[in-house]
């Protein structure tokens, strides 16, 4: 174990048992608040997998809380269910609920996603209150019976604290069982740089849908332990000041590190007691803090320590040995037949065929709008296609999504790449490395990746990277899922002409292997020498297509593109 | 005792067009920076608390002060006092929203959008339990915008005060429409909101457009306070479900488009009176939330085509 993540361990043993220790030492009233504050916390921190990872403002978080409330409370008192049966289904009721709304919820933009989940929850509100049978209305459920183990009822203030926060203690565990090595660096490539990550193969649905379901069981495990708490269950649970508490608690805590949920919570559940002048209004001083918290530390209270916690483990800098990739390049042929693509009545690309073999560099030419940057949107799957068809060897992409395209060996770089800022550049290629490498090989990819790419310095900060290397570093992550076939998006464009050099130098290396490249750009003293044959687009259609020297001296391209042969 | 038809549609166009007002305020921030504002709703209900504080210093006043007008009725010298009280209403809370931009937004205009999401949450809060202290949690009634009363149209009876909130609500979103379609101040808050480089490029303020967008969309959400704060009275936990009326507009009219909010608001509305008034007020409810969630399903950009780039 790395001293990092040593001193990681020790800090949230340090956490965990601190509070703890000072309520017991307290007395009872004092229990009560921090077991409250415990329960919190693994609400919370179920919220920083879908908030704070991947960055989604889910508004569902406190109705999966009272879900799990209602769970414990409607199975304790109807079918005498008791702990853990009871618990368990708080934990899976609110997870498959989860599931359920995830099919409309999660592929909405941002700001739908948080409308849709304000919707549910009021939805869940509405069935709480009205729905008075079963959840007794706006009554309530009274008599929700103690946690029992073993046979003996957990009634004392002491065993309930002590209780709730080891299941605190192992919801920590889960958590960074949940997010960590690559699977942290991954959701930190989706959240800061979403078509990046999505091109490099990591499944956003799939991580969206795995994380929402967790979280959602966290919120139900801290609902169950509530309803036990306390004894009763009324709808004040699913009322949006849950969610309310649970935000600010992650926003003031900080939203990524495990430390911020038990601060958070901490702070905010003793706020009203520090604020009593304020009588029930107290919740004033709730905004007044998150106002601040927001604006002054966006990384929270944890954000404060970040010298002392480490998010994500750090690659230790060690020079690449090797430059050999441990992805081998698969040798296929990328056909594109018959490319149709329109936006409302602008035919961007008009029956397009092209192919690339391996071990060549194909060089794309064509004026702007003629269509180019949209071959290389369909043909990676960002974008949809109104007709024809995308083989890779003999796999059809056509349906394929964006993530499984590239998994399959076709690659992409873009023409304003878009960095993840809170990875190196070191961890933004392991990020990119297929799920099936072990830790070790990994990182001897990545390390290859980022060498052959002639990226040299991986351990400084992405911040300071130049604007080349910020391009080889683009190159290096979309290398490190072994493509066939890589798609070059102007990657000449705005470098020096030493820069242009090595990057051409660097681009023939790496055909040797057999990958093949599409290479648009448009400065034509680096694409013509180093294309083996060219392809000239005009309004979507190929106007022509051969050696670099007869497209340049072909009439068509010179009325589309060139404007006067060259001497 | 159900009302007839046409004064449950006067009913609901009348909320409509105070959602409608409530819509265009909300819209307005979202296109200048590309943020939701949670506090829209906290604002409406800041709004009618506004009016109800006005009324209490100006109805004494106008009780001293003004002819008495017996044979209109009891409260005489009150009539169309609503008429300044809206102006009144809408200064103040211009203002409030000048502060609102330079709290809740200013500090993080260099942040993504989710920090001012949920900066306004926070701002709301304190709106709410702030009213909360001040007012206590009981409702309180707002002033007629003209005056009290029915008259009848044949067998018809309808409310002044209804009719009066959708003139008024009416030529508040005409007055907007022409304020960004016409006016110079209108065009430069437009670029600003496409694209505030570039309007910074060609010499207009983009610090100032904003600052004007939130007085703006504040003094809106202010006057939909003050025009349902007679009819629906205004209580501090009010805020909530306007700002989801709101929201829900503005999802279903196409995100960042006035025209297609303001409309979605009137139907939203309309809505709202017809299936409290059939089947039930929980049921109005439940259904406009699944509804927009079905619409999410089936057309996950919203109903209309959004014509600003999504940047949240």
């Amino acid at each position: 174990m790395k001293a990092g993540s040593l001193r990681n361990v020790g800090i949230m043993a340090a956490l965990l048992i601190a509070p703890v220790a000072f309520a017991l030492s307290a007395g009872g009233y004092e229990q009560r608040i921090m077991t409250l504050a415990g329960i919190y916390a693994i609400a919370v921190l179920g919220y920083q997998l879908i908030f704070g990872r991947l960055g989604a403002l889910s508004l569902a978080q406190g109705s999966f809380f009272g879900i799990g409330a209602y769970t414990t409370g409607l199975l304790g008192i109807h079918l005498d269910w008791a702990f853990p049966a009871s618990f368990l289904a708080s934990l899976i009721i609110p997870a498959a609920i989860a599931c359920i709304i995830a099919i409309p919820v999660l592929r909405l933009e941002s700001h739908y996603f948080a409308l849709a989940t304000l919707g549910i929850s009021q939805i869940a509100l509405l069935v709480g209150v009205n729905w008075t049978e079963g959840t007794g209305g706006a009554n309530g459920l009274y008599g929700v019976p103690p946690l029992r183990i073993l046979g003996t009822a957990l009634d004392s203030s002491e065993a309930m604290l002590v209780v709730v926060w080891c299941v605190l203690a192992s919801a920590v565990l889960a958590f960074s069982c949940l997010v960590k090595g690559r699977a942290a660096h991954r959701l930190t490539l989706l959240r800061e740089a979403p078509e990046a990550a999505v091109t490099a193969g990591i499944d956003i649905g799939a991580r969206r849908l795995s994380l929402f379901v967790a979280s959602a069981a966290f919120g139900g495990a801290a609902g169950a332990l509530q309803a036990h708490s306390i004894g009763v269950v009324s709808p004040a649970v699913l009322e949006f000041q849950v969610m309310v508490s649970i935000l600010a608690m992650t926003v003031i805590g900080g939203r990524g590190h495990p430390a911020g949920a038990i601060l958070g919570a901490v702070l905010l559940v003793h706020l009203p007691e520090w604020f009593r002048f304020l009588e029930a209004h107290y919740l004033v001083a709730y905004g007044a803090a998150l106002l601040v918290a927001v604006i002054i530390m966006p990384e929270g209270l944890a954000g404060l320590f970040r010298r002392w916690l480490v998010t994500q483990e750090r690659w230790a800098p060690e020079p690449p040995r090797t430059s050999k990739p441990e992805v081998p390049t698969t040798l296929a042929v990328l056909h594109l037949v018959g490319l149709c693509k329109r936006y409302g009545g602008v035919v961007a690309l008009d029956n397009v065929s092209i192919t690339v073999v391996p071990g060549e560099i194909l060089g794309l030419i064509g004026p702007n709008g003629s269509g180019k940057s949209t071959l290389i949107n369909v043909a990676s799957g960002l974008q949809t296609l109104d007709a024809g068809e995308i083989r890779l060897g003999n796999l059809d992409l056509t349906g394929m999504p964006a993530h499984g395209r590239a998994r399959v060996g076709l690659s992409r770089t873009f023409q304003t790449p878009v960095q993840a800022l809170g990875l190196s550049p070191l961890e933004s290629v392991l990020a990119a490395c297929p799920a099936g490498l072990d830790e070790r090989r990994a990182e001897r990819h990545a390390a290859a990746c980022l060498s052959a790419a002639g990226l040299t310095a991986p351990a400084v900060p992405t911040t300071s990277l130049s604007p080349a290397e910020a391009r080889r570093l683009d190159l290096a992550r979309a290398l490190a899922s072994g493509p066939a076939v890589l798609l070059l998006d102007e990657p000449a464009a705005g470098l020096t002409p030493a820069e242009r050099d090595d990057l051409a130098c660097c681009l023939k290396h790496l055909t040797d292997s057999g990958l093949g490249l599409l290479l648009v750009d448009h400065t034509m003293d680096f694409l013509l020498p180093l294309a083996d044959r060219v392809i000239c687009l005009a309004t979507g259609s190929v106007v022509a297509e051969g050696p670099p020297s007869m497209v340049a001296r072909d009439p068509a391209a010179i009325a589309a593109y060139f404007g006067e042969p060259p001497p | 005792m159900g009302a007839s038809i046409p004064q449950l549609l006067v009913n609901g166009v009348a909320l409509g067009a105070a959602y409608a007002l409530i819509a265009l305020g909300f819209v307005l921030v979202i296109n200048a920076v590309g943020a939701v504002n949670f506090a829209q709703g906290d604002l409406v209900m800041a709004g009618g608390f506004v009016a109800v504080t006005i009324t209490e210093y100006l109805t004494p006043w106008a009780n001293d002060n003004l002819p008495d007008l017996a044979f209109i009725g009891p409260r005489a010298s009150a009539v169309g006092l609503g008429l300044v009280i809206l102006p009144l209403t809408m200064v103040v809370m211009a203002v409030l929203g000048l502060l609102f931009s330079a709290l809740a937004y200013a500090p993080l205009r260099h942040r993504p959008p989710v920090s001012v999401f949920i900066s306004t949450i926070a701002v709301g809060l304190i709106l709410q339990h702030g009213a909360n202290a001040v007012f206590g949690p009981e409702p309180r009634v707002g002033p007629p915008l003209v005056v009290d009363g029915n008259f009848a149209l044949g067998p018809i009876t309808l409310s002044i005060q209804q009719l009066s909130v959708i003139f008024a609500a009416g030529c508040l979103i005409t007055g907007t429409g022409l304020l960004l379609s016409r006016s110079q101040l209108g065009r430069q808050l437009r670029a600003v909101a496409q694209d505030p480089e570039m309007a910074e490029a060609i010499g207009i303020s983009a610090g100032h457009c904003i600052a004007i967008t939130f007085a703006l969309a504040v003094a809106l959400a202010g006057s939909a306070g003050m025009l349902l704060s007679n009819q629906f009275f205004v209580a501090p936990s009010d805020g909530g479900l306007f700002m989801l009326k709101a929201y829900i507009a503005v999802t279903v009219g196409g995100w960042g488009r006035l025209d297609g909010a303001a409309f979605a608001a009137l139907l939203i509305g309309v809505f709202e009176v017809m299936m409290a008034a059939f089947v039930s007020y929980v049921m109005a409810e439940a259904l406009l939330y699944a509804g927009v969630l079905l619409v999410l399903l089936v057309r996950p950009s919203g109903l209309l085509r959004e014509t600003i780039q999504r940047r949240t």
